[in-house]
């Protein structure tokens, strides 16, 4: 039953190792895009991530949030469930390898970067940074 | 704070711990999370039958390791848990894809005086995570989570 059972986490890790090299083939290679904010900061996003964010958002305002500490899609799903709760809130993704979460506001809303802070510290993660786009 | 019910196979018993859990120190890097916990518990089986320890975890996208050591105190024996747990995730994957951690655990129980190591292999998509292993003392140790 044992030899089964390490037989079975062997294919299982050959599986997923087969499926990795199949979605890195997937993947687009060109790696962050690199923009300049209005403001002189850099803006470093997944460019694919974020284009499919932005694609159908019209009159919104994106709020890109730098955090540390969101090494795993479970944590991540309580920031963005946090989010959805807001009624300025109309979308929400979250890029991993970036440490970065989109939050699609209302174009009226006012976006707080404290209370940003607050919401993701009761992830238990922390809030870095927060850069604004109007789309 | 939680309650959670016990089938202790080797002391043949079974019981409601109510149990509380306190963050005693967490930092957070872009690349890691780090997190100490103290845990302390009462049974149903009475006030002087209680346990306190302390459980800690490290991870990156890649890499886990995680331990705890539990000592119970109880009407009929005093004894201590501890466990270890590393793993890796063969892939990286990105936010709502399927994510899979491959782990080994090692539990050592004073009681029985029986230490025990083990594969466990851990599954987590959406809101929902699963996790199992298997060892020849207390068999399969199997896990379910959704966040609702």
């Amino acid at each position: 039953m044992k030899n089964l059972y390490l037989c079975c986490l062997i294919a299982c890790s050959l599986v997923v190792l087969a499926a990795e090299e199949s979605m890195h083939q997937m993947h687009d290679h060109e790696g962050h895009l690199h923009d300049t904010m209005v403001d002189g900061s850099l803006l470093k996003v997944n460019p694919v991530r974020f284009d499919n964010f932005v694609s159908k958002l019209t009159e919104a305002q994106v709020a890109i949030i730098s955090v540390n500490g969101m090494v795993c899609d479970f944590c991540a799903r309580g920031i963005a469930k946090t989010f959805k709760k807001d009624r300025a809130v109309t979308k929400v993704d979250v890029d991993l390898a970036g440490g970065k979460v989109f939050v699609a506001y209302k174009i009226n809303a006012k976006i707080d970067f404290e209370d940003i802070k607050e919401k993701i510290l009761s992830n238990g993660q922390n809030a870095t940074n927060l850069q604004v786009i109007k789309i | 704070m939680g309650v959670e019910f016990v089938k202790n196979k080797p002391l043949i018993n079974e019981y409601v711990n109510f149990r509380f859990t306190y963050l005693l120190n967490r930092n957070n890097t872009p690349n890691s999370q780090r997190n100490l916990y103290m845990q302390s518990g009462v049974s149903s089986n009475g006030l002087d039958n209680f346990f306190y320890g302390i459980h800690g975890d490290w991870e990156t996208r890649r890499l886990f390791a995680g331990f705890g050591i539990k000592k119970t105190e109880a009407k009929v024996l005093n004894y201590k848990e501890e466990f270890l747990q590393l793993g890796f995730a063969p892939y990286v994957g990105a936010y709502g894809d399927l994510h899979t951690w491959l782990m080994i655990k090692t539990k050592k129980n004073s009681a029985t005086d029986t230490s025990t190591t083990y594969p466990v292999i851990k599954f987590f998509k959406g809101n929902a995570l699963f996790e199992v292993g298997y060892n020849n003392s207390s068999e399969w140790d199997v896990h379910l989570m959704y966040r609702l």
